[in-house]
């Protein structure tokens, strides 16, 4: 089969899933199971579409409709970098939903006849955005995104907080897409044409010939995508939005939807911008932006206290990162190939990081929904005796996160940290930004040990009996915590086919892996023949378990016996919880002292004038008048029918008489 | 070329030797150090060794069950131990071709990252403040760290800490890099656990924090893993920022260095003996204004001064 009959074969599979599920929703666990079914179908199929384009040459585009009069036609390409976030999209799709499976048999008020047909319709959405070659179409899908992905966090609808969330989801996202149609538009009108190829040859000459409509159209493309990824100001939806949507979900919108943003960006920007002047001025941009958006993010995070939320304003920070590596790589690829196509490397490995550590961290939160009812973390505490794989798979996740090596999060921000201080050799801004990512990594650190202190640890509340989740929620999140592990290890492996990701993206040659990643062991990044920069994971893995061995055999050296006893509390008898330390308590002086670093905007409506708004109230002016004179109508003409037969004989013989005089006054 | 790795593991090892061994002889001479300042006869130098060996022997009481919990000193001495085979003592870093300065930094916080794990882990409301102040610290003193080895790196072109070294040995003293080194002094107060910084364990208060629930073994080794990191991070500085004189023969940098190391850590321990504890915020203050400091050490780098 070629690419195109198999990404058929898999779409065709998850529409026709979701017909299924839709007619199954009333069997809950049925519904989900099938659902995992289809969706596993369809991953293998993107899988084997995936190993395609990595393996064997490109293949051309298939086109399947072609509309001449618009220059569009809906064609089909799978390049590395579309397979790269595919394999991303289809790992998640079927990790989310398997974890649905029995978290979604809590919500008995909500009918999952609106929950499983639209989470297959979004997986088939995104497959859709990231393999058309054609900007009409590519809007097309990503509209179909963004909807069904309103309808998921808009599920619970009794959720006052989850209406007002999707709301604003929904109105943001818009006015963002609304910026790539004009973007599109201002492009079309230059070359007549919406496909891709064609759109990103006539930027490259419109950024020489004309620089100002090059840019604007450029800035509009920046917002569309940064606001669906979460860059901030334009990401503000997404702590609204990704926690009150199921935790499912919730890993799907952070690890698969906010990547698109990414997408997007390394598609059009990496294309065009590297070999053009305007390249270090945006790449200082959205290196800017993505530095402002961790700082601000982990820094918001660190003060919250619900869990979900917290977890949802860190996707914003990392997000960061990943726009500090695209603006570095962006700003440098022309001047120094290797650090800018590295810095691209390391910005794409976090985003396949991110998307297995924060959908992991999702679940896992989910995990202490479903079986605690809370999301605050104030009132959670010492759930890892009971919940033993979801707090082991947590503090996985969370220590990835904050980029504890050997774990994927540290490869990747090594990558990022690694090239923007060498970038900074030549452009000292980048120092700053370098250490800023370097600091907000420990904030990152110090948030999610918070998570794990306030959740997991401690003295566990006695009221609450808990145990640990269902086998498929506890899947699902091994699964992602073992990806954790095995990309932080060997991050060699992923970054061999990242690197033919951005080979195929960029405009400019990229060296070859090895020379870019030395050897198979470990990572480095050279300059003059020298390693600059080293990270070897196994090297340092091995150093340490020998280590930690030897201090383990220190430590019962003395042949030392083990006791179990009571927390010592000075003496006086307290209950667990009346002396336990909340979440809200952490770390209080660092949070006061970057309070208030998320502004809080009001945003005041504009009225309008009275007399606008009345002239489009129609109902008021125009159907209002005349139900009412048609009411008072048939009220009249209801008077005349009492339902006496005597008196309807009676207006029959009254109208002959008055007919017959009529037509006897009419022919006299 | 085949002695290459031979001499990394002989180095790795006396680098792993050095931090386990002489940590507890240079808490010892702090110790006696204090005591003169306070007019005090003060314990023997070896005080530090017989501590740990009776703890290693006493009873080891827990007040949870796991196995991460268990493991947890074991893992915080052994980053230690790991962090001093990316630093030099004499020579390159032993592991240097495994890890740079950024793999250095966070190595350096994985002990850390033990220690309050097992703090929040034994449940003692106290041990949860000690953890939430260690980690406001490591907050405040990273950057400065960060800092200092950066305007290292941009000196000498390189992230591996070997190459900057080499450099800095080789070009003689600049202004970027003595302003690195001080800022990186004045870290080390804070990395030590030394007065008026050891605001985690801060005994008077709240009763060593992290470590009240610890006990026997585990205490023994939380304590060896924090001295032997006072000792690592000394010889940084030194090494990296003070490298001179530089005599390329290793015994004899080997020695040097630690008298270096020495020196510095009784300068720490004077430091510690005449000053009150300050209070969390004021600690982070002084650290912020530190690290932006230091700044100006990295605009004297980037200049070429």
């Amino acid at each position: 089969m070629s690419i195109a009959e198999l990404l058929a074969v898999a779409i065709t599979v998850l529409l026709v899933g979701a017909v299924a599920s839709l007619a199954l929703a009333r069997w809950r666990r049925l519904a989900g199971w099938v659902s995992t079914a289809f969706v596993a179908a369809a991953a293998i199929a993107i899988w084997v579409v995936v190993l395609r384009a990595f393996s064997s040459p490109a293949e051309g585009e298939a086109t399947v409709l072609v509309l001449p009069g618009l220059g569009a036609r809906l064609s089909v390409v799978v390049d590395p970098l579309s397979a790269f976030f595919l394999a991303i999209v289809a790992t998640i799709a079927v990790v989310a939903t398997l974890y649905s499976v029995d978290y979604m048999t809590h919500f008995a008020g909500n009918t999952l006849a609106k929950f499983y047909p639209i989470l297959l319709v979004f997986f088939a959405a995104i497959v859709g955005v990231l393999v058309v070659s054609d900007f009409l179409f590519f809007l097309v899908c990503w509209e179909l995104m963004t909807l069904t992905s309103f309808f998921l966090v808009t599920f619970e609808r009794e959720n006052a907080a989850s209406q007002r969330a999707g709301l604003k989801y929904f109105v943001i996202t818009h006015a963002a897409t609304l910026c790539m149609v004009v973007a599109a538009l201002l492009l079309w009108r230059e070359c007549g044409s919406f496909h891709f190829g064609d759109l990103l040859a006539a930027l490259a000459q419109l950024l020489v010939t004309r620089p100002v409509l090059a840019h604007t159209v450029l800035g509009l493309l920046f917002i569309g995508f940064a606001t669906k990824a979460g860059v901030l100001p334009m990401g503000d939806w997404l702590p609204d939005a990704h926690p009150v949507a199921p935790s499912g979900v919730s890993a799907a919108l952070s690890g698969a939807l906010v990547k698109m943003g990414i997408y997007g960006l390394v598609r059009f920007f990496c294309a065009v911008l590297p070999a053009s002047a305007a390249a270090v001025g945006w790449g200082i941009a959205i290196a800017l932006a993505g530095t402002a958006s961790l700082f601000v993010g982990t820094l918001t995070a660190l003060g919250q206290t619900d869990s979900k939320r917290l977890m949802a304003f860190h996707t914003i920070g990392q997000i960061g990162y990943i726009c500090l590596g695209l603006g570095v790589g962006i700003a440098c690829l022309r001047s120094a190939p290797t650090l800018g196509a590295l810095a691209i490397m390391g910005a794409l490995f976090h985003a396949a990081n991110h998307a297995c550590f924060k959908a992991c961290l999702f679940l896992g939160a989910g995990a202490v929904l479903y079986r605690t009812g809370e999301r605050d973390m104030n009132r959670l505490g010492g759930l890892a005796a009971a919940m033993p794989l979801t707090a082991g798979s947590s503090t996985v996740a969370s220590l990835a996160i904050a980029g504890v090596p050997p774990l994927n999060g540290f490869a990747s921000k090594w990558l990022i940290v690694a090239t923007c201080l060498l970038a900074g050799m030549r452009q000292p801004l980048f120092l700053i930004l370098g250490l800023v990512a370097m600091f907000i990594s420990l904030a990152t650190l110090a948030s999610f040990l918070k998570v794990l202190g306030a959740v997991f640890l401690g003295e566990p509340n006695p009221e609450r009996q808990v145990s640990e989740v269902p086998a498929t929620m506890a899947t699902a999140q091994i699964v992602l915590a073992a990806l954790c592990v095995l990309l932080g290890v060997l991050p060699f492996w992923p970054l061999r086919f990242i690197r033919e990701a951005v080979a195929a993206s960029v405009p400019i040659t990229v060296p070859s892996a090895s020379e870019l990643l030395g050897g198979p062991w470990g990572l480095s990044v050279a300059g003059g023949g020298v390693a600059l920069a080293v990270w070897s994971p196994l090297a340092l893995v091995g150093g340490m378990v020998v280590l930690a061995l030897v201090a383990y055999g220190l430590q019962r050296a003395g042949g030392a016996g083990t006791r179990e006893v009571a927390v010592w509390t000075c003496g006086e008898e307290h209950a667990a919880a009346t002396v336990r330390y909340p979440a809200s308590s952490f770390y209080l002086p660092f949070k006061h002292a970057f309070e208030g670093i998320y502004p809080r905007i009001r945003w005041r409506v504009p009225a309008f004038p009275a007399g606008v708004r009345r002239a489009f109230d129609v109902d008021s002016w125009a159907y209002q008048p005349v139900a009412r004179l048609v009411e008072r109508s048939a009220g009249a003409v209801s008077r005349s029918h009492v339902g006496v037969p005597q008196v309807y004989l009676l207006w029959i013989v009254v109208g002959a008489v008055a007919v017959v005089a009529i037509v006897l006054g009419l022919v006299g | 070329m085949t002695t290459a790795p031979l001499l990394a593991l002989a180095l790795a090892l006396l680098n792993v030797a050095v931090a386990l061994l002489l940590s507890p002889l240079a808490e010892g001479v702090m110790r006696k150090l204090k005591a003169i300042v306070h007019s005090r006869q003060g314990p023997p130098l070896t005080q530090p060794y017989l501590d740990l060996l009776k703890l290693l022997g006493k009873e080891d009481l827990r007040t949870t069950g796991g196995l991460p919990y268990a493991l947890a000193p074991a893992l915080s001495l052994g980053s230690v131990l790991l962090l001093a085979t990316l630093v030099p003592l004499g020579a390159a870093p032993p592991l240097g071709f495994a890890g740079d300065l950024i793999v250095l930094i966070y190595v350096a916080t994985t002990s850390a990252v033990a220690l309050i794990l097992t703090a929040f882990a034994s449940g003692s409301p106290y041990a949860a403040v000690g953890g939430s102040r260690e980690m406001m610290m490591l907050l405040s003193v990273e950057p400065v760290l960060a800092v200092a080895l950066v305007v290292g790196a941009v000196k000498a072109g390189t992230l591996s800490v070997g190459g900057i070294l080499a450099w800095n040995a080789e070009h003689g003293p600049t202004i970027s890099m003595a302003i690195a080194a001080v800022a990186l002094f004045l870290a080390l107060q804070a990395q030590a656990g030394k007065l008026p910084f050891d605001i985690p364990e801060a005994d008077q208060e709240i009763m060593g924090g992290p470590l009240i629930e610890q006990s026997g073994p585990r205490l023994a080794l939380f304590r060896w893993a924090l001295w032997a990191k006072q000792l690592i991070f000394a010889l940084l500085l030194v090494q990296v920022f003070v490298p001179w004189p530089h005599l390329g023969i290793v015994p004899l940098d080997v020695v040097l260095t630690l008298v270096k190391a020495l020196l510095v850590l009784v300068l720490v321990g004077v430091i510690d003996a005449v000053n009150p504890r300050l209070r969390i915020e004021q600690a982070m203050g002084y650290y912020m204004r530190v690290a932006l400091s230091a700044l100006a050490g990295l605009a004297f780098a980037v200049i070429g001064m």
